[in-house]
């Protein structure tokens, strides 16, 4: 449904000129970043505290240390989290299973932040396939998740892309079921650069995601900034956190699948 | 409906004085084509508080005792005519007025040039195509909405776009009319054109919130465009050619000085050089649009007149077969002009408008369409009686059936969509109006009214209603034709002008608008694919009180026109999206909205040199706009997007001899309020950007100088010719259109803002002819 986006971006490459200018933004002060995970695979898993920046600063996001950190589950498990280096918080015994629900607290200080999170059931990932798309000249290759969604029930996913085994962290892709329910689906994720080329090696993570997490990245995707056009949504905003408090960041048990191969046409 | 009537007919005539007297009534046309000219001036010279204006279809009606006078008609860009009246009955005198010569002494022409200072209505920009034609524009299109936004209180909704805002409300609150007819999406091309082709326009009037009972249906502003009728008494053809559009005009008599008809098209080519490329996957690019206005009309009689009109436009993108979308207005008008008598005189309108788009995307397996459309069949019906010149009465029904298709989705069976249908949406808005306007003690105008409307939504559909976290509680099936939900509204409208003698005046207003009908979008910029939801049992109507005051002034013979006003606006039920709205084919579209209010300020100067060798205007305003919700900024106060504090233009337009005429516009406004992140972090190993309050940064400012030139050719009889030359954007200021954050792709470390712009030193070139 971005294809609007994508209009706009084309007519406007058409005649513009771009450059990078030097705003005078104000200090957000640090805010406490929280972003932790439970998965179906194997442990341990981690919990990251951090704290955030101002824009012009580092990218260098202080660790916050100290923190006492819990992850339990609805059947009554309990981890406590060891911090293994400043900042990472990594669980002990803990082993995720869909279907269940898990619940984070972090206490610094005087505060406690909490957050629960339900795994999905996984949705198998069948193969990556490639397809070149693109408008004015510029085809870029896209990757193609294929899988079958599950008819009846809704489903969240997100992908991360590794190629050449580093993580791509330009474009999120997220998708959900809501016009796609029970379909094969074949969606391409379409990077924001031309930055698969034939003859990588391509890793693709599909995370079955519920829902809250869904609409975090769903607005973390809108939330680019703009102050114009281009179709950036006309006021962005921090997407809704799961964790209390005022935290930024997320806590999402999730069910991983991954596939791994060369970048191709056929 | 019908007693409405007879009681409003049995009781005009009371509203006449007891002194006899006597109605001269017409038609004032254009003498050589036959077109009607609305808002010239009658005055009588020998008594000049009697006057009057001409109406939408250049029907007069002025009466006085009995007696000798001179009746002198003008309008501006014409000569004016005087004519000797010898009133002992009712008469009936048309007029044709011919262009730009002047025959009589300027006193008497004067007293009819003022009557922008007495009348009442206040807030009112007007716009002739002649005003327009030599000033320079982006791409050498003419274009009325661009060249609006030069005048006080209005604003460009970005860098050669021709959305506008009126006094702080949004591009959805200005209600567009062409011909009477509901125009959707006035804009081509993502907003870079307008859909209206100045070939094919005669008037355009600006309603800055202080509307006439008349008008209905949205907050912030009325445009009231009207089409050419067509030269009734011989064939023409003219056109232009520009470097990416060119326009046709042919008009004529259908039955000589009894009925004309007008057929103006034009089409943009900037895709024949997208497909002179080599490139296939370039060629194979379309981008254009077209649009035909058409009209006619047909004298049956003295008293009666029919008139159609029509407006087909589309615009047309596509990316070889990947992704194309089509979209475009359509609307029709059929009007029956009847002169009941020299006083009361009627037009019945049914109207016709939709606006549609279609969305077709090719990849890989999927397959899809992506349809929507709004759809209007409207009746109307207005009447205006002339008690005497300083005493006339409006009044009239207006009934519209609005059906919305919000999406309907198609998907191949491999593809990975499911087919989708939206169910439509139905409502009739109706409403029933009448004003009057009141010269009292010679001073005193006063125009005073009412508008009563209803808004109905009906069934057939499902109904759902939301708790606070957007999910469906409740579901109610209404069946085809039964009433979900009945909003009424009354909306009172008052203005006075008060004469201070010495051509100036002091005028006061209060205004009530409410809006049913409301545009989803949240981007900045104009989308096709916006859709617009009707009023339901959970979005409730915009509703907008507006007090104005004002003091107008002429002077040096009229030359000079000054006015200063000021106005403040209360919105209440304002809409705005909860973050990450999915507005797209989405059945629970009402969920993710937020209501709020908004307030709006300002204060606003033009001056204007309307005649002689050099003419053009100063428009300034201080403005602010902003709005509150309670899921926003804690709930407090924040400036709209559309708020800037000042904004100002200069116009300038120079008759250098008989062959150039040379043209300059300045414009300069503060920067949008925006929001910017002011710190970040990371998630999943991305630089997120963190935001403190909604829109607390500003755009840097705007400003930009155009410059234009008409060259004359040689005016024949039978031809006559011009070229255009323009420069938009002179010394390449580098507007930004958008500022965007990112990771600096070339140091991991940082994070930089990359800032947009769209047009510098944009020259264009065109040349018109006519024959």
């Amino acid at each position: 449904m971005r294809y609007s986006i994508f209009i706009v971006t084309a007519l406007v490459c058409l005649c513009s000129c771009k450059k990078e200018v030097n705003l005078n933004l104000d200090d957000a002060g640090p805010h406490i970043v929280i972003e932790g995970a439970v998965t179906d695979a194997a442990g341990p898993y981690t919990v990251k505290i951090n704290m955030s920046v101002n824009f012009k600063a580092e990218n260098t996001f202080p660790p916050v240390s100290g923190g006492r950190v819990k992850i339990s589950d609805n059947e009554g498990h309990s981890d406590s989290l060891i911090e293994t280096s400043p900042g990472v918080y990594m669980t002990q015994t803990m082993t995720g299973k869909p279907g269940n629900t898990y619940m984070l607290s972090v206490q610094l200080g005087d505060t406690l932040y909490t957050a629960a999170s339900t795994m999905p059931f996984p949705v198998p990932f069948d193969s990556i396939t490639f397809r070149r798309a693109g408008a004015f000249g510029k085809k870029n290759i896209r990757a193609v998740p294929n899988f079958q969604d599950p008819p009846g029930v809704k489903n969240y996913y997100l992908f991360n892309e590794y190629l050449n085994g580093v993580l791509v962290t330009k474009d999120i892709f997220v998708f959900n079921d809501r016009l796609t329910d029970g379909k094969y689906i074949t969606r391409d994720l379409r990077n924001t650069d031309d930055i698969l080329h034939e003859g990588d090696s391509l890793e693709i993570a599909m995370y079955c995601i519920d829902e809250p997490i869904f609409n975090y990245f769903n607005q973390l995707d809108q939330s680019g900034g703009g102050g114009g056009a281009f179709n950036s949504a006309a006021a962005p905003a921090n997407p809704v956190s799961n964790i209390s408090n005022g935290a930024l960041g997320y806590f999402s048990a999730h069910t991983i699948r991954e596939r791994r191969t060369k970048v191709h046409i056929e | 409906m019908r007693s409405f009537f007879n009681i409003c007919l049995w009781f005009l005539p009371a509203l006449a004085s007891a002194q006899a007297r006597h109605v001269v009534s017409g038609t004032i046309r254009d003498k050589h084509s036959g077109e009607t000219l609305i808002g010239a001036s009658i005055v009588l010279a020998e008594s000049p508080n009697i006057a009057a204006v001409s109406n939408a279809y250049g029907f007069y009606s002025i009466s006085a005792t009995p007696g000798h006078y001179t009746m002198v008609v003008s309008f501006s860009g014409y000569g004016s005519d005087s004519i000797a009246l010898d009133l002992r009955k009712d008469t009936s005198i048309s007029i044709g007025l011919e262009t730009g010569v002047r025959q009589l002494q300027e006193a008497v022409v004067t007293a009819g040039r003022n009557n922008s200072v007495s009348k009442p209505l206040m807030g009112v920009q007007k716009l002739s195509i002649n005003e327009i034609k030599d000033l320079p524009v982006l791409f050498g299109e003419k274009d009325i909405l661009k060249t609006l936004q030069l005048l006080p209180g209005v604003q460009s909704a970005g860098d050669g776009n021709s959305g506008f805002f009126v006094r702080g409300g949004n591009t959805d609150q200005n209600l567009i009319l062409l011909d009477e007819a509901t125009v959707y999406n006035p804009s081509h091309l993502l907003g870079f054109f307008s859909t209206f082709n100045s070939d094919a326009i005669k008037d355009v009037t600006l309603y800055k919130g202080a509307t006439p009972a008349e008008y209905g249906g949205r907050l912030s502003s009325v445009l009231d465009v009207k089409m050419n009728d067509g030269n009734n008494k011989e064939y023409h053809a003219s056109g232009g050619i520009g470097l990416i559009s060119s326009r046709l005009n042919i008009e004529g008599p259908i039955e000589k000085d009894k009925s004309s008809f007008i057929i103006s098209a034009r089409r943009t080519y900037a895709d024949v050089f997208l497909k002179l490329s080599k490139d296939s996957s370039t060629n194979q690019n379309s981008l254009y649009f077209y649009d035909i206005n058409a009209k006619a009309n047909l004298r049956l009689s003295d008293r009666d007149h029919l008139f159609f009109s029509g407006y087909f436009g589309k615009d047309n993108l596509g990316f070889g077969n990947t992704f194309g979308i089509d979209y475009g207005n359509v609307t029709g008008t059929l009007r029956w002009n009847h002169i009941f008598n020299s006083r009361l005189f009627s037009n019945a309108s049914l109207i016709y408008s939709k606006y549609n788009y279609d969305i077709r995307i090719n990849s890989g397996n999927n397959n899809i369409g992506i349809t929507s459309y709004i759809k209007d069949l409207h009746f109307k019906e207005d009447m205006q009686y002339y008690a005497n010149a300083g005493n006339k009465m409006n009044f009239g029904i207006d009934v519209i059936s609005h059906t919305t298709s919000p999406g309907v989705i198609s998907a191949s069976q491999t593809s990975s969509f499911n087919p989708l249908t939206l169910q439509n949406k139905h409502a009739v808005e109706s409403a029933a109006y009448v004003s009057h306007d009141l010269s009292l003690f010679t001073r005193l105008n006063i125009n005073y009214g009412l508008r009563a409307g209803a808004f109905t939504v009906m069934g057939p559909g499902s109904f759902y209603t939301y708790d606070k976290d957007g999910n469906a509680r409740d579901t109610a099936v209404y069946s085809g034709g039964k009433v979900v939900k009945n909003y009424f509204n009354l909306e009172p409208r008052f203005s006075a002008s008060y004469k201070l003698g010495n051509g100036s005046s002091f005028k006061l207003a209060y205004t009530r608008t409410t809006q049913n009908l409301h545009l989803l979008s949240n981007s900045t910029s104009s989308n096709p694919t916006d859709v617009w939801i009707p009023s339901s049992n959970n979005v409730r109507p915009e509703i907008a009180d507006q007090v104005s005051a004002g003091y107008y002034r002429n002077f040096h013979d009229n030359q000079y026109e000054f006015s200063s006003e000021v106005y403040y606006r209360n919105m209440q039920h304002q809409i705005d999206y909860k973050n990450g709205a999915q507005l797209i084919a989405n059945e629970n579209v009402e969920s993710q909205v937020v209501f709020g209010k908004g307030r709006a300020y300002g204060w606003e100067l033009f001056f204007k040199k309307k005649y002689g060798k050099f003419n053009g205007w100063i428009s300034y305003t201080l403005s602010r706009t902003e709005r509150q919700f309670s899921e926003i900024n804690k709930g407090s106060w924040f400036p709209a997007n559309q708020d800037r504090t000042h904004n100002l233009s200069i116009v300038g337009i120079y008759k250098a001899g008989k062959k150039w005429t040379l043209s300059a516009d300045f414009t300069y406004y503060s920067g949008n309020a925006v929001t910017w992140p002011s710190g970040k972090y990371e998630v999943n190993g991305q630089i997120a950007f963190l935001y403190t309050r909604r829109n607390t940064y500003r755009m840097p400012a705007y400003h930009r100088l155009d410059v234009g030139a008409t060259l004359q050719g040689k005016k024949t009889k039978r031809f006559d010719s011009n070229w255009n030359f323009s420069i938009y954007n002179l010394y390449g200021r580098e507007n930004p259109y958008s500022i965007t954050f990112e990771q600096d792709p070339d140091n991991a470390t940082r994070t930089r803002a990359l800032q947009y712009a769209l047009f510098r030193w944009v020259p264009s070139i065109t040349y018109n002819f006519k024959f």
